[in-house]
């Protein structure tokens, strides 16, 4: 598992690009997730894939519901990750 | 037309057996959230739920041990056994006058779930040979029509979150027609297995942390299990075997979203309470107390908030709202049987019971909820508030008797 951001970044624009069946092309961090036409559905997919990733474990709740952007959901996730990594050390 | 009366209620619940121990637990705020852990679940997310006590577990699926049933049936009989008893009824008031209407979202999980790794995991053809009969949903209402004898007609609606609380209304909807005399009704649920619990956590509805409703921090729900069932008669025929009225049921409405699965539609919420008001002939103004559906997921409670507030106006004044979901769990198909035991509690203590695990106002849905301590209430009627998955929303209301 990598701990330098921008291969955690990259990765994790891989992941929602693959999980929210998106081209990666077409991501960028300023793009907003309803336009990409990612939804509900897709979020879990893509919150499961990183729970299998990273161990972490994100609820589609409160802490989704501010996220807008594909920038929204970087910076929980890795939020989430660099928690758990600091648990794990 | 019929008035409908509830004589006996009965419930199994993670705050114990009896009805009177879930109405104790929702006034004074205990919970019946416990750690659970499911050996077949690697990496286990979510470690709590309000599981039954081990030992309460243990002992009601030992006593009613039978090699065709499993816990959920065993929950609904605890809980019809006890209702029953209350109510007073002997032999000569069951037959074909009387229905049976206990609804369950999973029916039997745990014989889905050993039976399923036995194939799957392990590929043994050895089976459970009654494996149908436990895990059919309707399992529960037919031990419970055989239990006592109840010949008129069993249903069992599976209708998720919302299972208990359209099986009660669907009883008295029979007993106020004149189609039977008594209806048994109720809902139960034993989903608490390591492949239903997994399937939870992975939809990511549940919280990791404490389940607070309508609070700021609030970040999902915890699962519960158990059952409730009430005797629900006419008033004639509870009058003229001398039993003893709790309450008035009084008012049900029930109306689906026709829009998405998942996603809650608040005007179909508002629509639904109205309903059950106008079934009542009730006013938004006479209602003391809502229970609500208030599972702490942000779908819920932001849609909840809207429709209460599209009812009983943009201040909620004079209602006082609360959910009880972090005291006895997110029940699936018994919730609605087990809200409305706390419900009836309300009304008998004229208190109304408190959302616990409450930290602070979300300013996005600004409801101020009944928070942490009972508070006190004036008045003769509540409602409680069943909305489902598949947008299927169902409204019961109360009103003490006499």
């Amino acid at each position: 598992m990598s701990t330098d951001r921008g291969t955690l970044t990259q990765e994790l624009l891989d992941l929602v690009a693959d999980e929210g069946m998106v081209e990666v092309s077409e991501i960028a961090p300023e793009k907003r997730l309803e336009d990409l036409d990612i939804q509900s559905a897709d979020f879990v997919m893509i919150l499961m894939a990183i729970e299998e990733k990273y161990n972490v474990y994100i609820s589609v709740d409160n802490e989704l519901s501010d996220v807008e952007t594909v920038q929204d959901l970087l910076n929980l996730v890795i939020g989430k990750i660099e928690q758990e990594q600091a648990a794990q050390a | 037309m019929t008035k409908v009366v509830i004589t006996g209620m009965g419930a199994v619940s993670a705050c114990g057996i009896g009805a009177e121990a879930l109405m104790q637990a929702t006034q004074i705020g205990q919970s019946g959230v416990r750690g659970v852990l499911f050996s077949e679940i690697e990496n286990q997310r979510v470690m709590t739920a309000a599981a039954l006590e081990p030992g309460i577990k243990e002992q009601i699926n030992t006593d009613l041990g039978h090699r065709m049933r499993e816990p959920v049936a065993n929950y609904a009989l605890v809980a019809a056994r006890e209702a029953v008893a209350q109510a007073g009824l002997g032999p000569e008031d069951f037959g074909d006058r009387c229905a049976v209407s206990i609804g369950s979202g999973f029916g039997g999980a745990q014989t889905v779930n050993t039976n399923y790794i036995k194939f799957g995991a392990e590929g043994s053809m050895r089976l459970d040979p009654m494996a149908v009969p436990k895990i059919m949903n309707n399992a529960a209402a037919s031990w419970v029509s055989m239990e006592f004898g109840a010949t008129g007609p069993a249903y069992c609606l599976a209708t998720a979150c919302s299972s208990a609380s359209q099986s009660i209304g669907l009883g008295y909807h029979l007993v106020r027609s004149g189609a039977v005399d008594r209806c048994l009704a109720g809902g139960a649920e034993a989903c608490l297995e390591g492949g239903v619990f997994r399937v939870w956590e992975l939809l990511r509805v549940m919280t990791a942390d404490k389940n607070r409703p309508f609070s700021k921090d609030r970040n999902g729900m915890t699962l519960g299990e158990g059952a409730g069932v009430f005797v629900l008669e006419s008033e004639e025929s509870a009058r003229a075997r001398g039993a003893e009225i709790l309450c008035e049921l009084t008012g049900y409405g029930t109306n689906s979203d026709a829009g998405d699965l998942l996603r809650p539609n608040p005007m179909r919420a508002a629509a639904c309470m109205s309903l059950a008001l106008e079934d009542a002939g009730l006013e938004p103004s006479d209602i003391g107390y809502v229970n609500a559906h208030g599972t702490g997921t942000v779908a819920n409670d932001v849609n909840e908030v809207i429709a209460l507030r599209e009812v009983f106006g943009e201040t909620l004044q004079g209602v006082e709202v609360s959910s009880t979901k972090p005291v006895h769990g997110h029940a699936l198909g018994a919730a609605g049987a087990l809200e409305l035991v706390v419900c009836i509690g309300a009304l008998r203590e004229q208190s109304a019971p408190p959302t616990i695990n409450f930290n602070e106002i979300d300013p996005k849905i600004g409801l101020d909820p009944v928070s942490n301590c009972a508070r006190p209430l004036t008045t003769r009627a509540v409602m409680s508030n069943s909305l489902a998955f598949g947008g299927i929303n169902a409204t019961l209301i109360l009103k003490s008797h006499g």
